[in-house]
């Protein structure tokens, strides 16, 4: 009966069928990798015990539970069964042992895995855990970008540890990305490239329209990225540039500047050399400063401009890094004739700084370019409103594959860091009609840029992992000391609180605590090297003696830090601290290695030979008690010494002072006028 | 025992003296009465084998089904990163490809309502019971009744620009003319010729759901534009 | 053993009837079973024939009893909570030994289900089985196909990812279309404006409560009614088929 025959049929069936999940089950990859782990991992251990105690882990999935991370389960440990054991270096794939690192071994029950290398942790087979598969989360960061894991909780500019990262951020304030594209905490970035109202008096029709085809082909260091603009587009915005009203007090400057006599060249060149302009230009693409090349300045710029700018550069641009030199009438003219002479592009033609005759439709067409391609986001930041240019990057770092547009290029890789790579360095090859220029950033410019664009985004990191630098106050002052640190652009360098470029060893932040105030003013008239291997050194500002005190006062009474004792002897004289000990210890512990005393000593650390002079004691024992308190790069290591012992060595610096009461007493006195 | 009397056979023609039997036939009945001539089986084993068979041929396929095929599951719920486009369940959409052409309330209240009306009254309709075939009376009114109705529709899915009605309304009355007649004609049309006018709303019905549905599950990309399905867009 | 199991005591407690092999003993199995004796002892070898009814209503009938014993089997791994019904999406997928394959059971099972119950119409109808004495039986399957459509929209949210979530936002969306009552409908379903966690803890009750004792309810109607209205062929055809074909 063919109906028992189906009957019978069926029912072998129904339990064949019913039995193939269940033996699937039993086959997971997990389980046979675990076998081979322990017998891997038993024939590499030191003694039976350790070896009969891998023999006898169970077969079972392994996990890592991160409460503080929105409870995420970490199963990569699963596969990955030698991550914290050193038995296990230099074996195969997945169960050798993690490369050392700041947080392993030690930081695995805090952080997990996922919290750096991204991909799914609750997954336990391969291809979901790595994220290759469609409907896994995230997936992983691949290895080049791996840094932007770290910034996911180290927020600050410079993450020590995490190069490829810094120096993406780094990157992405200088090209000035913030400018367009709002992120968080960024809110105050503006753009230090120049308003354009004196430019029909700086320079003329045909270096505009140079610049605006390719700015770093006139100049390496040019900020401005390339817009790809069509030749007709660059004469527009060129004329819509010369239309510009030049206001009448810079103006009458420049053109009074122009009227000038010509001054001294071989004066100008001594000026230029003493007074460190290649501390942040280039000359000839040589120094390690990014401020504007100085070798073609004269083909770039009028005379007449140039010497204006030299007298009160704020005055033209607000935003400038640079500082007011305080040459006098004559040396100014001087350092122009100088830069005329030896700075010009001789190539250039001799119309390069003729002024465009400007075509009001053209124009008028200009003026709509400059709104559409977001000129006003850094030329003219008040002229742009509240709203950002650009979309928001905050939160790209968690951006999902399938919620990028990709546009026109099926050829990349659906994964967010193929796309941000992409987007860097041909943006406009998605689609027609896009905006964004190219930085031109190299290959290693654009993964460090990806690598901390991938790290633009914090799911599920809790808000108390995420350190950001402690918020120091920024102690801005107004009124005269404040005029004083913008007119020199003490921020340009030093930091004070959070505010301020980290180019100068020395925050300014706790200043008064830390030097002398009489060293200080002297410091201020004639800067002089204080750490000879740095490249970048104070430049010699030319500074009145009365400017100089006034801010070594300000410094004096406002920036101190109240943990740094004024008197840590208390109140006894210096030496009932013991100098001479603590000269034995300035020898034990190795001190001359990187300082030098006297005649010798090694060159990475600041010369000690007139620390009595310069330090104060307390701030001396406050940073032997913990140098990297101060500075968390710093090299200066940290010995853990005991208070007498860092009192001793305090005392003992205290002894250091010059025979002579002033190196160079003629010269510090040239700054009072 | 004594013989009994003899009987008498009094015929009467007073319905009140001599009772009889009336029977009602509704009209959707007729009034032979035939015993069935069908053969019966036991229930045990035929039927219940038959059944088990069929559990176990069901679970069968759903089971390879399990193991082949794994069901979806995307990144978890974020009411803020809209998927474009959003779908619902493939059984709902249908309807969603219907709000494409019509205002909100028409194709998500109105005509999803009164299909589930009709589909509900469809056994107490009396045409769905006596109904024979269309053609059956010949009909010319038939016809001009039925060009009529399906010019109206016709003109009324094309003003909302919705095609996937309009033309399978186009195709059911072409169809349904085409039956006309078809009793003498090859084999396709004398079974068309024996459909019913329910049957006919009905396939008409069927066709524009499983249209729409099938346009809406493959044919929809971002902003429920108009792609194919192998463009990758959905 | 087969034998001595038979004649044990137990059994015979059990399973009143001896071996099957008579049709007494055959009656016995249907009418001594509680789950069987919904069939008659004996049916119409018409009923048997496959064409009749292609077994629709029988594969939508199987459907939902795979449905609730996967659907009983998954509901002690799921918490209708946000976002711990995703990571329970995940723990079967990674962690539950057959997590997948239930899960994957009970999705393609729910397909199968809707399915089934749309073509189980459209046979009904086309065999005009809706006609009386059976009317009613009619409207009771149209009630079932509504409940099944609404038990698997419910289960649609479950998962809690995106496919999910836009999914029922649309479909609510829809509902909020309704004159007059739309608002208000959609604020019930939901217990908010907006697709949230207690639109996921509601729909978790009406998936795995409310609808299901309805849906067996009107299943044990729709049964036993078929039953009653003489099987699946119907009353037996005491009458001709007015359409000459079936006749012929």
């Amino acid at each position: 009966m063919p109906l028992r025959r189906l009957f019978a049929i069926s029912s072998v069936l129904f339990l064949l069928v019913l039995a193939i999940s269940p033996a699937k089950n039993a086959l997971r990859s997990y389980r046979s990798l675990q076998r081979q782990y322990r017998k891997l991992a038993s024939s590499r251990a030191h003694s039976l015990k350790s070896a009969q105690g891998y023999e006898a882990r169970p077969v079972a999935i392994q996990q890592i539970w991160l409460r503080d991370f929105e409870n995420r389960v970490d199963r990569c440990t699963t596969c990955h069964l030698g991550v914290a054991d050193p038995l296990m270096a230099g074996a195969p794939r997945p169960f050798d042992l993690h490369p050392g690192t700041p947080h392993t071994p030690g930081g695995f029950d805090r952080f997990g895995c996922t919290s750096c290398h991204g991909g799914q942790g609750l997954a336990t087979t391969q291809p979901d855990a790595h994220g290759s598969s469609v409907d896994a989360g995230p997936p992983m960061t691949p290895p080049v970008f791996i840094e932007a894991g770290c910034g996911r909780c180290h927020l600050s500019d410079s993450v020590a540890g995490a190069p490829v990262l810094s120096r993406g951020r780094a990157l992405i304030a200088r090209a000035g990305c913030y400018a367009c594209h709002a992120v968080r905490g960024q809110d105050a970035f503006r753009s230090e490239a120049p308003p354009l109202a004196t430019l029909p008096l700086k320079t003329g029709g045909a270096w505009v329209k140079r610049w605006l085809k390719d700015p770093k082909s006139v100049d390496p260091n040019a900020t401005m990225p390339n817009f790809h603009l069509t030749d007709q587009a660059i004469d527009e915005l060129s004329h819509f540039l010369f239309a510009a009203q030049v206001p009448k007090e810079l103006a009458g400057r420049i053109e009074a500047a122009a009227a000038e006599p010509p001054g001294s060249s071989a004066n100008g060149k001594k000026l230029v050399s003493e007074s460190r302009c290649i501390t942040c230009h280039t000359v000839e693409g040589k120094g390690k400063g990014s401020a504007p090349e100085l070798s073609k300045i004269a083909s770039t710029a009028s005379r007449g401009w140039l010497l204006a700018f030299l007298r009160e550069p704020q005055a033209f641009n607000p935003r400038t890094a640079m500082p007011r030199y305080h040459f006098s009438e004559t040396e100014s003219r001087d350092v122009v004739a100088f830069l005329e002479d030896e700075f010009r592009d001789f190539d250039a033609p001799k119309d390069i700084l003729e002024p465009l005759r400007v075509n009001q439709s053209l124009a008028e067409n200009g003026r709509k370019l400059f709104r559409l391609y977001g000129c006003f986001s850094c030329h003219d930041p008040a002229g742009s409103g509240s709203e950002k240019f650009g979309p928001e990057l905050d939160g790209i770092g968690d951006k999902r594959a399938q919620s990028l547009d990709f546009g026109r290029r099926t050829d990349l890789v659906r994964a967010l860091p193929a796309w941000l790579a992409a987007k860097l360095e041909s943006p406009r090859s998605f689609a027609d009609g896009l905006k964004m220029p190219s930085y031109g950033f190299n290959a290693d410019d654009s993964r460090a840029v990806t690598t901390a664009l991938l790290a633009l985004g914090a799911q599920g990191v809790p808000d108390r992992y995420r350190y950001a630098p402690p918020q120091k106050p920024a102690l801005l002052p107004g009124g005269p000391v404040g005029s004083l640190i913008q007119s020199y652009r003490c921020l340009s360098c030093h930091q004070i609180g959070d505010r301020g470029a980290d180019v100068s060893t020395a925050p300014l932040t706790y200043e008064g605590s830390k030097v002398k105030r009489d060293w200080l003013v002297d410091y201020l008239v004639l800067s002089y090297t204080l750490r000879p291997i740095l490249e970048e050194r104070m430049p010699v500002l030319r500074m009145p003696r009365e400017d100089a005190t006034q801010l070594a006062d300000a410094l004096e009474s406002f920036y101190v830090d109240p943990s740094i004792l004024a008197d840590p002897f208390a109140g006894r004289p210096a030496s009932d601290a013991d100098p001479a000990e603590g000269q034995r210890l300035y020898v034990g512990l190795g001190c001359r290695g990187c300082h030098i005393l006297g005649s010798s000593g090694g060159y990475y650390g600041p010369p000690l030979t007139e620390a009595g002079k310069r330090l104060k004691p307390g701030w001396t024992y406050a940073w032997l008690k913990g140098p990297q308190r101060w500075r968390a790069d710093v090299r200066c290591p940290d010995y853990g010494l005991s208070d007498t012992d860092a009192l001793r060595l305090a005392a003992y610096l205290e002894t250091l002072v010059p025979v002579a009461p002033s190196a160079k007493p003629e010269k510090a006195a040239r700054g009072v006028r | 025992m004594s013989p009994s009397p003899e009987l008498h056979v009094v015929e009467s023609t007073d319905p009140l003296a001599v009772p009889r039997r009336v029977a009602l036939v509704r009209p959707d009945t007729r009034p032979t009465v035939r015993r069935g001539d069908e053969r019966y089986v036991m229930t045990f084993p035929h039927l219940i084998v038959r059944e088990v068979i069929l559990f176990q041929a069901v679970v069968i396929a759903l089971s390879l089904a399990a193991i082949v095929f794994d069901a979806p599951l995307e990144g978890i719920a974020n009411p803020i990163e809209t998927p474009n486009p959003a779908k619902a369940p493939w059984y709902f959409l249908g309807l969603q490809e219907l709000l494409h052409y019509f205002p909100p309330i028409v194709a998500g209240v109105l005509l999803p309502g009164l299909v589930v009306l009709l589909l509900a009254v469809i056994p107490y309709a009396r045409i769905n019971l006596t109904a024979g075939p269309l053609w059956a009376s010949g009909g010319k009114r038939t016809a001009l009744a039925l060009a009529a109705v399906t010019a109206a529709l016709f003109a009324l899915f094309a003003v909302f620009g919705c095609w996937p009605i309009a033309v399978p309304t186009l195709l059911t009355a072409a169809a349904m003319f085409a039956a006309r007649g078809g009793a003498r004609g090859g084999r396709l049309r004398r079974a068309l010729a024996q459909v019913t006018l329910p049957e006919w709303i009905m396939t008409w019905f069927v066709v524009i759901a499983t249209l729409l549905t099938v346009i809406g599950t493959f044919f929809r990309g971002p902003g429920w534009a108009f792609v194919w399905p192998w463009s990758g867009a959905i | 053993m087969a034998d001595w199991l038979r004649g044990s005591a137990v059994y015979r407690s059990i399973v009143r009837h001896g071996t099957a092999d008579t049709n007494r003993n055959r009656s016995l199995v249907i009418f001594e079973n509680l789950f069987l004796h919904v069939h008659p002892v004996k049916v119409r070898e018409k009923t048997l024939r496959f064409s009749h009814t292609y077994w629709l209503g029988g594969v939508t009938l199987v459907s939902s009893l795979v449905l609730i014993a996967t659907g009983i089997l998954l509901m002690f791994y799921y918490h209708p909570s946000v976002p711990q019904a995703y990571r329970d999406m995940k723990e079967l997928n990674y962690v539950v030994d057959n997590g997948l394959f239930l899960r994957n059971l009970h999705r393609w099972a729910a397909h199968l289900m809707v399915f089934g119950a749309f073509l189980h119409m459209l046979r009904v109808f086309y065999h005009r089985a809706y006609r009386p004495p059976r009317q009613f039986n009619w409207v009771v399957g149209i009630i079932l196909l509504i409940l099944t459509l609404f038990l698997s929209y419910t289960g649609y949210l479950l998962p809690w990812d995106q496919l999910a979530f836009w999914g029922v936002s649309v479909g609510t969306n829809m509902a909020k279309e309704a004159p007059l009552v739309g608002e208000g409908i959609r604020f019930l379903l939901l217990g908010g404006n907006v697709v949230s966690e207690n639109a996921l803890l509601r729909f978790y009750v009406l998936h795995c409560v409310v609808l299901p004792v309805a849906l067996l309810l009107f299943l044990s109607v729709h049964i036993w009614r078929i039953r009653k209205d003489g099987g699946v062929q119907g009353p037996p055809s005491d009458v001709d088929d007015p359409r000459p074909e079936e006749s012929a």
